[in-house]
């Protein structure tokens, strides 16, 4: 017979408090899988998701075959996998968002923003009930794409660790922008300008970062093989780690990319110029510490305006 | 908290957006058990006076205090002691009417094994048991008028503040509303609501409070507003003819403090008397009259309703 400890039963007791005992998860749940709506919803993001995975397929075994005679299928396994997880970057960057930015902006906009102030509900419970609420579906479009990540496993070249990296990354990315997306609708009375607000970082997140990336790359790349002070070099490696900390599909791709090469997802040692080595960090760590911290920060945020009274 | 006589009590309250005063010095005073009827013109300050009441906006000088606590210090315990209904009806998409109980039970800390009996009893109260499984949005106005009233009653407040309760509704379902107005207050509710159609207020309310341009023009019952802003009476009189007669017989009656002509109704003389004496007076009004032979056709007091009372309160200003 199992027998709970009391550790047990605080600890589920908090997480009931968190979840279950939250009204506006409640809520939210049953109205987003309410009908069809949500069936409909998923059935699109994974039709997308297989047509893209199906084209993929077809481009890379064709590509494979034609270039070296015989079919390299751990090949074509990576850049399944490869290209499933940046499409489903790309959807959870702009869907995250979607279900988010309307949270509290949208209770204004049906004059039922008053009600909830009126009633006990404390601030942080109304923001952290529309985060759960949100994230929880997020979450299942993620979940319900591992099997068409998993079809990379038949042909080979994808460890289980690229899937546990990229569902970590993939989860990161939708709590910060979920999380952007219920700041700005905090501060917006209007669910539109809240919605372009987030749209607008989040699209520099996830594009303008890179070309920022990419074009500080092109500029010091000729320089960085003549750098001769030990220091200097440093300071440009960890600046350009935290650049690529900074973008998930960076961190996807230069996590994956140290894990083949040096197959580890965590510290690695790297020669400098001038034969010295440093100890760096997978990129996918400092990512998701910063996402994490930047999520509590944009809560918070979210939080003090939900509770400022109106002056 | 302080011991306190009324319920609900604003002292020297003042609300400024920018150079505009929506409120000023406004002191509202709502006995236990009321039922206040909050009157004044569109813009008067009814709303903003209402949403600091319930702690949505904060005054910009002087407090308000509802059973007790000051709504700029214990806004918390405010919101546990009333119950709000704007003047807009929320709507949530995809939800049925149990649940939009349920939720805002819940929100107001109901544990869940007590919410299905609450819910029972609430959708019972208000008539709307036939459509618990019904979606919110499919209810006419009326109804959800009702729901919201019972959605107010979620956490067994002591205060209702009901914005415009009856507004845009149709008159059955506003003699509804009004009915269940006087159960709450039945059942020990203090109930403070707005309005600008008197004929809601006058029938139901034992207390008033007339604002304009957010300043507090008469409060306290609906006698004593009447005494206060009426403190004469007005007597009709038809004759068949002599009205300078009459008018010299009545003038010399005690009480008797003006007297107007009054178009003729069917070729008889009207005049209208402002009488500030008691019921023996008026008999001896009527006595002056009969003693010099005067022939009164029709003798009457009429009756002030609220509308008099208003008009007579009001300007017609608005802020």
């Amino acid at each position: 017979m199992a027998v709970s400890t009391p550790s047990d039963r605080t600890l589920r007791h908090r997480l009931r408090r968190l979840l279950a005992d939250n009204p506006v998860v409640l809520k939210e749940l049953r109205g987003r899988m309410r009908g069809a709506r949500a069936f409909i919803v998923l059935t699109i993001y994974l039709g997308l998701l297989g047509a893209f995975s199906s084209l993929i397929y077809v481009a890379v075994s064709e590509s494979a075959t034609r270039v070296s005679g015989q079919v390299n299928v751990g090949e074509i396994g990576r850049t399944l996998f490869g290209g499933v997880v940046a499409i489903e970057m790309l959807l959870v960057s702009f869907i995250a968002p979607a279900f988010t930015s309307g949270a509290i902006s949208g209770e204004r906009e049906h004059q039922t923003y008053d009600l909830l102030r009126t009633t006990l509900l404390p601030s942080h419970s109304l923001v952290w009930g529309k985060l759960v609420s949100a994230l929880s579906f997020v979450l299942l479009l993620l979940l319900a794409a591992i099997p068409l990540q998993s079809i990379a496993f038949f042909f080979g070249g994808v460890a289980e660790t690229e899937v546990i990296l990229s569902f970590v990354i993939l989860t990161a990315t939708a709590l910060l922008f979920s999380t952007i997306g219920l700041y700005f609708s905090a501060r917006s009375n209007r669910t539109l300008s809240a919605s372009v607000l987030t749209y607008a970082l989040a699209t520099f997140i996830m594009f303008g970062l890179p070309i920022v990336l990419g074009s500080v790359l092109w500029i010091i790349e000729p320089s960085l093989d003549n750098i001769q002070s030990a220091g200097a070099e440093r300071a440009v490696i960890y600046a350009l780690g935290v650049i690529i900390s900074t973008n998930p599909a960076a961190t996807a791709l230069m996590s994956q990319y140290i894990l083949v090469n040096q197959r580890t997802t965590g510290t690695f040692a790297y020669t400098l110029n001038n034969g010295q080595d440093m100890t760096l960090i997978s990129p996918w760590v400092p990512f998701t510490v910063l996402y994490v911290l930047l999520t509590v920060v944009f809560f918070v945020l979210a939080v003090r305006r939900v509770r400022v009274i109106e002056e | 908290m302080a011991a306190y006589e009324h319920i609900i009590e604003t002292r020297g309250l003042v609300k400024r957006y920018g150079k505009l005063t929506a409120v000023s010095d406004l002191s509202v005073q709502v006995p236990r058990g009321a039922i206040y009827g909050f009157v004044g013109p569109n813009g008067a300050g009814k709303t903003t006076t209402m949403r600091i009441l319930t702690t949505l906006i904060t005054p910009t000088a002087g407090d308000a205090y509802v059973a007790g606590y000051s709504v700029v210090t214990y806004p918390r315990e405010v919101r546990r002691a009333i119950g709000y209904m704007p003047d807009f009806f929320g709507v949530y998409d995809d939800m049925k009417v149990w649940e939009y109980l349920d939720f805002f039970a819940a929100c107001y800390e109901i544990p869940e094994r007590e919410r299905p009996k609450l819910i029972d009893d609430l959708l019972a109260l208000v008539d709307l048991s036939h459509r618990r499984e019904d979606m919110v949005e499919k209810l006419s106005r009326g109804m959800k008028q009702r729901l919201s009233l019972a959605r107010t009653l979620a956490h067994d407040p002591e205060v209702l503040i009901l914005d415009e309760p009856a507004s845009g509704l149709d008159p059955r379902a506003r003699i509804e509303i009004r009915e269940l107005l006087v159960e709450m207050a039945q059942m020990g509710k203090t109930i403070f609501f707005s309005s600008h159609i008197l004929a809601d207020v006058a029938e139901i309310c034992t207390h008033l409070g007339i604002i304009e341009s957010g300043e507090m023009v008469a409060q306290g019952t609906v006698a004593e507003i009447r005494r206060q802003l009426m403190p004469t009476r007005e007597i009709m009189i038809t004759l068949l003819d002599r009205v300078d007669e009459a008018k010299e017989a009545l003038l010399h009656v005690p009480g008797v403090e003006s007297i107007q002509d009054m178009p003729d109704d069917h070729g008889r003389k009207r005049i209208r008397v402002d009488f500030g004496g008691d019921d023996a007076g008026v008999s001896e009004m009527l006595k002056a009259l009969s003693s010099r032979g005067v022939p009164v056709v029709n003798f009457a007091e009429e009756t002030r309703d609220l509308e008099a009372v208003f008009m007579r309160a009001t300007k017609g200003i608005v802020s």
